[in-house]
């Protein structure tokens, strides 16, 4: 290189290491939210939500008309994503330090790194079980967004993850509803011999395996052994419940569903489609699914009903825990309209609103305590509630629960599973490495 | 001449004035990004608490130990071997056929024909390809079926073997019509009088082909191939929509890898470090490019 052109290649590369600096500012550049303060009602409010499509965008939509209506200085600007679309969108708001006022969140890890990063308000003072607001919820799900003691989270709705079936297909195969995990398998021949898909499974996007690996390792490995194992600092993952639970989880794609070692190949939505079309017995769905599954016309709601994953015979670990969390919202710990975000959420979560949201057609189980009755929700989602209520432990999401690297080699692993090209122990054991690589 | 002696240097001045704000927006867009995504690559950084933290060299050598970066390279070199043989030379001998039909409106006809896939965007042609391999509903396992190989039919997105090569075979689809109609307008640029004298020497067409068309052509050969290899590694929205590099991280491409490694895996210096190499590969093919289409240029 001559030298003039190296004098001129360090300059740019002087300056762009300038110009780096200069980006990474991060959350500290604005001043902290004051989510106590009396709220100012003009200017624009932003809020990311994961209520994109149909049937579900029409809530926030018509939340923010009637808020606008009754504060007419206010604007809400709402971004309305999908489920899989709001971890990008969130990820990229946040990399250019754009983050919305109010934004989704998931628990677990996802939620955390916001916290750790002071991207997310401290509610503590509003929200805390112990105020006005706080009251209003369950004390699980507030606690499902504290941090060392400190409340961020506006638990939103509940959820849960159960096996939807098909009682008419039960009826005409004469299958009973299985109690043990070996019934369930057991009673997959007989439901094709009558015509049905036993189980329709899409994994084509890695996550719904998670679901069953979560809820089977929450049977067959202890509670603190998983909690130690979530996190990289302390995680072991030697536990022979995980093969276990691996394994099982292979004979039930094996035994149960008619792509088997190609459920890789096929959209969740396409199962989840054959089961409300009534061509599959059984689905494993979230309690915000429920609606949905009965919405067309193969499957009434008489016909729908749910029970846990069953539990395998001599599992180790704990045989009442329910795969579910609840989901919410966080406040931008920048925002300089906090106060307002915080009261847009009061009126978001007010009881009216709050059954509006439990109610068909968006069956999506409120967390405000008396918002999810028998008349309010649909039959299996108040049941699914009581019985994720009920559960005396709560296993997140895989895929959420554990640190990002961690949890996609599970869910490399869980497509490996599926398609037999990698052994329960290797799947493991890339997942051990993944651990330790993000300690 | 004292006049022009004094005019130069302020002509140059002006010429250098009327470039400068073209080179700020070039060096903004395109340089800077480059500067910058090379520094990012030096970087651990945690995008929620926004801190940066140097780590030199550290992910290219994490890079260097990664066997899904090895695999997602050695797919996107099978997509560029793929590619060279049916968008290179399956169009230049399609394109010969078709330009060898006598009736015009047989060619016109058919150059329209092959060419529409390309007129559909790699997204939407993902998307259709998706619900072609689909194992339940999909065409291609129902075509099977209606030939009595039904026993052929697989979940072809579905299983590591298959689920590259499937995505490959869509894009040779896609692409193919395109590369066809380049090639049949380097075959009409030929003078018919080559060929007229070929065939009074009493050359058949295979022999016109391989001696008259194929040197011809070599230009635009060159380029196909240049431009083939660059789109192969730069490959992302048709395994982003049909497989998203699943399963088990069988059809991760180097681009795919980037985006999982940056939005999934939160780890945005190691992302930058596989952009970088992403970017010296295709930098290092588009100069090949440049030096192959200056030195065979074909003049008559």
């Amino acid at each position: 290189m001559r030298p003039r052109a190296l004098t001129t290649f360090a300059a740019l590369a002087g300056a762009s290491v300038l110009t780096l600096a200069g980006c990474s500012g991060g959350p500290a550049n604005a001043p902290a939210a004051d989510v106590t303060a009396e709220a100012e009602f003009s200017g624009t409010l932003s809020i990311l939500t994961k209520f994109a499509g149909d049937p579900l965008s029409p809530y926030f939509e018509d939340l923010a008309a009637e808020y606008e209506r009754l504060h007419p200085g206010v604007k809400i600007e709402l971004i309305q994503e999908t489920d899989q679309s709001v971890k990008d969108k969130t990820k990229t708001l946040t990399a250019s330090d754009a983050l919305p006022d109010i934004y989704f969140t998931w628990t677990g890890n996802w939620a955390e790194n916001f916290v750790r990063g002071g991207r997310a308000a401290d509610l503590s003072k509003v929200i805390g079980p112990d105020t006005p607001w706080g009251r209003t919820f369950s004390k699980a799900s507030l606690s499902a967004f504290a941090y060392d003691g400190r409340y961020y989270g506006i638990p939103l709705y509940n959820n849960g993850k159960f096996m939807g079936y098909n009682k008419a297909a039960f009826a005409k195969a004469g299958v009973k509803v299985p109690a043990t995990f070996e019934e369930l398998l057991s009673s997959c021949p007989t439901l094709r011999k009558a015509g049905y898909e036993p189980v329709a499974f899409g994994n084509k996007d890695g996550w719904p395996a998670l679901h069953y690996l979560q809820q089977l390792f929450a049977y067959t490995v202890p509670e603190a052994t998983l909690q130690a194992d979530f996190r990289p600092g302390t995680a072991k993952l030697d536990h022979p419940g995980y093969v276990t639970a691996l394994k099982q989880f292979k004979t039930l794609v094996d035994t149960c569903t008619d792509t088997g070692d190609g459920t890789n190949g096929v959209l969740y939505t396409s199962a989840q489609e054959a089961f409300s079309r009534g061509k599959a017995a059984m689905y494993y769905q979230e309690v915000l699914e429920f609606d949905n599954a009965t919405a067309g016309r193969g499957l009434s709601p008489d016909d729908f009903g749910i029970f846990p994953l069953p539990v395998p015979e001599g599992a180790g670990g704990n045989p009442k825990a329910i795969e579910g969390a609840p989901e919410g919202y966080l406040v931008n710990a920048r925002s300089p309209r906090a106060a307002l975000a915080v009261d847009f959420m009061k009126f978001v979560t007010g009881s009216k609103n709050a059954e509006k949201l439990s109610s068909p057609p968006y069956g999506q189980p409120s967390t405000v305590i008396g918002a999810v009755t028998p008349k309010t929700s649909s039959k299996a989602v108040f049941e699914g509630i009581e019985m994720v209520n009920r559960a005396p432990q709560l296993a997140s999401w895989l895929d959420m629960v554990t640190v990002p690297e961690v949890a996609d080699a599970w869910l490399a692993g869980g497509e490996a599973v599926i398609s037999g090209d990698t052994a329960p122990e290797k799947v493991l054991e890339s997942v051990r490495q993944a651990s330790a690589s993000a300690k | 001449m004292r006049t022009i002696f004094r005019r130069a240097p302020f002509q140059r001045a002006l010429g250098l004035a009327w470039v400068i704000p073209a080179l700020a927006l070039v060096g903004v867009f395109v340089y800077l990004p480059l500067v910058q995504n090379f520094g990012f690559s030096t970087l651990k950084w945690d995008i929620y608490s926004g801190s940066q933290e140097y780590v030199g060299l550290e992910n290219y050598r994490k890079l260097i130990g990664d066997p899904v970066f090895w695999s997602s390279f050695g797919n996107n070199l099978l997509y560029a071997v793929v590619s060279i043989a049916f968008q290179v030379f399956g169009a230049l001998l399609l394109a010969a056929l078709v330009e060898s039909i006598r009736s015009e409106r047989w060619r016109r006809g058919l150059r329209a024909v092959y060419f529409i896939p390309s007129a559909i965007s790699l997204t939407v042609a993902g998307l259709l390809f998706y619900f072609v391999y689909e194992p339940n509903l999909g065409l291609l396992n129902h075509a099977l079926d209606a030939v009595g190989l039904g026993r052929f039919g697989q979940s072809w997105l579905g299983q590591g073997d298959t689920a590259m090569l499937a995505i490959i075979a869509m894009s040779q689809w896609q692409g193919f019509g395109y590369s066809t109609l380049l090639f049949a307008v380097a075959i009409q640029r030929i003078p018919s009088e080559i060929y007229g004298a070929a065939a009074i020497d009493g050359t058949g067409p295979i022999r016109r082909f391989v001696h008259v068309t194929v040197p011809l052509v070599r230009e635009m050969t060159g380029l196909m191939m240049m431009v083939t290899i660059s789109g192969a590694f730069q490959v992302f929205n048709e395994v982003m929509v049909m497989t998203g590099g699943g399963p088990d991280n069988s059809t991760q491409v180097l681009g795919t890898w980037l985006y999982r490694s940056g939005f999934v895996r939160n780890n945005f210096g190691y992302a930058a470090a596989i952009a970088t190499v992403l970017f010296v590969i295709t930098l290092g093919v588009a100069m090949a490019q440049l030096w192959v289409t200056r030195r065979r240029r074909v003049e008559w």
